[in-house]
């Protein structure tokens, strides 16, 4: 299963998108951020499954939750940057 | 023993505190640094504890509650991101030195309000007339020696009109009486985690609407490769690792609270501290501060002697079993403002855990008290 990774700034404000997408019914998990991706040092992300991406970004906006980069996970491991 | 000390720290707490103390130190790590089991778990239960507080006083946002070791070290950040030297800032005339202190480290121009006990109308209008033009506010919610309850959404009120920055500290209000971050429009709310909401000594709260300075750095498991601290709560304010267990206790002892509820506890508190007053009224000899208006006055109460010491009496006291604070209080601008900074007094405070028999057996043991003391 394709899956997506929403980059957030701390452990506190993954919590709160974690938080937002339960709410709206999308099973999101709170990780570290990959190193590579975490471009200054230490972060969080939540990851989503790819068929609620949409909805999951569509949650946090209307939960005013602030997030950053978005990545797709390769099937060979690697993490693409995604528009928002 | 009879505990009448819960304005210093609630001894009684729920089961519950120590329980979840106990589980959070058996199988709990530290949150935002690891990212296994136990830190998972430690990073949930602290952020269940956030998103109470949050709910609880009414703040938008859990990051914008920030845990600290008490209530004094949340006043240093709030005075520390508000105040620079020379600023004059304005007083109740009933603060403790965990305001006053710092004000005098940084610099400012304290402003003291110094109006009548009990008299909320006084209070108000002398904050009316100091507010115009000054850098900062700052006032207790409850005096911690009188219970003398502020007006403080008016005073907060008046802060919006001149867009002045208003602290609150809610050391003896917060789990007593309501305490709502949005409708007083304050910068900051400090608290402490070990009186009113029932958690373990070494836990504070300090609820952030304004521009922070942190006042200690170090490593927060977020933004690692930069050498200032990150510029987002709760990270910013919270270098260093979390009491966990502490914390975990908090959340208890709040949850307690929210399902007893604040305003049945304010009324039952209201009720022992007027009862209490009342009897100890009748013994020859005692001053006994009490409120004609029942509003404003919470569950603190002081009293002295007209011929035994402060000291002495609370030192009786202690010895025939009732655990009272005498002295000062930490407080001296609020003795200032009464006529008791040369006597202090001896401070009555109650918790939820108080009761009316308890209440009731206290004029017998003040009677022992006396007469030990005068001994």
């Amino acid at each position: 299963m394709q899956r997506y990774l929403i980059m957030c700034r701390s452990l506190t404000y993954a919590q709160r998108a974690s938080q937002a997408l339960e709410r709206a019914g999308i099973t999101a998990s709170i990780s570290r951020a990959p190193q590579q991706l975490t471009g200054n040092g230490c972060g969080y992300c939540v990851s989503v499954a790819e068929r609620h991406m949409r909805d999951a970004l569509n949650a946090l906006s209307r939960s005013g939750t602030p997030y950053g980069k978005l990545y797709k996970i390769e099937p060979d491991g690697r993490y693409v940057e995604v528009a928002r | 023993m009879i505990y009448l000390d819960s304005a210093a720290t609630s001894m009684q707490k729920p089961r519950a505190v120590s329980e979840e103390m106990l589980t959070a130190m058996r199988t709990m790590a530290s949150p935002g640094r690891g990212g296994h089991r136990p830190a998972q778990l430690a990073e949930e239960k602290v952020f269940e504890c956030r998103v109470e507080l949050a709910s609880m006083f009414n703040v938008p946002e859990p990051e914008n509650v920030v845990f600290t070791m008490n209530a004094t070290h949340g006043l240093n950040i709030a005075l520390s991101s508000l105040v620079s030297p020379g600023d004059r800032v304005v007083v109740s005339g009933w603060e403790h030195n965990a305001v006053t202190r710092p004000l005098v480290m940084l610099g400012a121009q304290i402003d003291a309000v110094r109006t009548p006990l009990f008299d909320t109308a006084a209070a108000l209008e002398g904050f009316r007339q100091r507010i115009p033009g000054a850098q900062c506010v700052v006032c207790t919610h409850v005096s911690n020696v009188f219970g003398f309850v502020l007006p403080v959404y008016g005073i907060a009120k008046i802060c919006q009109e001149y867009s002045v920055p208003f602290v609150l500290d809610a050391s003896q209000s917060a789990g007593a009486l309501d305490v709502d971050m949005q409708k007083l429009g304050a910068a900051f709310v400090a608290m402490p985690g070990h009186k009113g909401l029932l958690g373990p000594q070494g836990t504070g709260v300090l609820l952030c609407n304004s521009t922070t300075t942190p006042i200690i750095a170090g490593g927060t498991g977020s933004a690692s490769r930069s050498q200032s601290m990150p510029h987002f709560l709760p990270d910013r304010l919270e270098a260093g690792t979390h009491n966990v267990p502490g914390i975990a206790g908090l959340l208890a002892g709040v949850r307690y609270l929210r399902q007893r509820g604040i305003a049945g506890i304010e009324a039952r508190e209201r009720g022992l501290i007027r009862a209490l007053a009342q009897s100890l009224r009748a013994m020859p000899g005692l001053e006994v501060y009490l409120a004609q208006d029942e509003s404003a006055q919470a569950g603190v109460l002081s009293i002295r002697h007209e011929r035994i010491g402060s000291e002495e009496l609370g030192a009786a006291l202690g010895a025939v079993g009732v655990c009272v604070r005498a002295g000062l209080h930490c407080a001296p601008y609020a003795h200032e403002s009464a006529g008791t900074i040369d006597t202090g007094t001896v401070r009555l405070s109650v918790s939820p855990f108080n009761t009316p028999r308890e209440m009731s057996r206290i004029p017998e043991l003040m009677s022992r008290a006396l007469a030990l003391a005068s001994a």
